[in-house]
């Protein structure tokens, strides 16, 4: 199973197929491409989608 | 200085466009909602939980380098507190502009008490943070 980053360290390449509220088409995200823009990005995990977060 | 937020769950992209269309509360959401079927990335976090195949409750802070500067986790049963997110986040903007600077304990936004380590400051915080 693979290494979890630590604090400190570099996150690898990150790439997950999203859906866009804005569009509402689907769309992707890289985390290189945060890192070219010189962005600050917070990952926001929750259990499921039709609970209660 | 720009930030993204971007929520992710182990459900698909087609189940996080139907949650948000049937869903009333989620009708102010607007960021991207990432789909992690494969829990690759929950993983990555330390937030896949096996026996479920579900994301813990994970917020992590990336800065533009792509370096993780912050992590907390709460297990399923606790809600994360909004202002405490806030408040890690525009810290550590905060610190990356002012490298020399930490952000104490009560450190709520710009303008509190910061301390700067340094010789003098050893065994004088509480002086410092009176000031």
């Amino acid at each position: 199973m693979s290494e979890t980053v630590k604090l400190g360290q570099k996150v690898p390449e990150i790439e997950l197929t999203t859906y866009e509220p804005t569009t509402n088409k689907f769309g992707s995200f890289k985390l290189s491409d945060q890192v070219d823009q010189k962005r600050w990005t917070v990952l926001f995990f929750y259990p499921a989608d039709f609970t209660f977060v | 200085m720009g930030c993204d937020i971007i929520t992710v769950s182990t459900d698909t992209e087609f189940v996080h466009l139907a949650w948000r269309k049937s869903e009333k509360e989620l009708a102010k959401v607007h960021y991207p909602m990432a789909a992690d079927p494969t829990g690759n990335v929950s993983r990555l976090f330390g937030v896949y939980d096996e026996n479920t195949g579900l994301a813990l409750r994970g917020t992590f802070i990336i800065n533009p380098e792509g370096v993780l500067v912050n992590s907390e986790v709460n297990f399923y049963n606790l809600g994360r507190n909004i202002d405490e997110s806030m408040r890690k986040f525009k810290a550590n903007v905060y610190m990356s502009r002012k490298t020399s600077e930490v952000c104490p304990s009560k450190w709520k936004d710009e303008g509190d008490k910061t301390l700067t380590p340094s010789e003098a400051l050893v065994g004088a915080v509480h002086e410092a943070l009176q000031n």
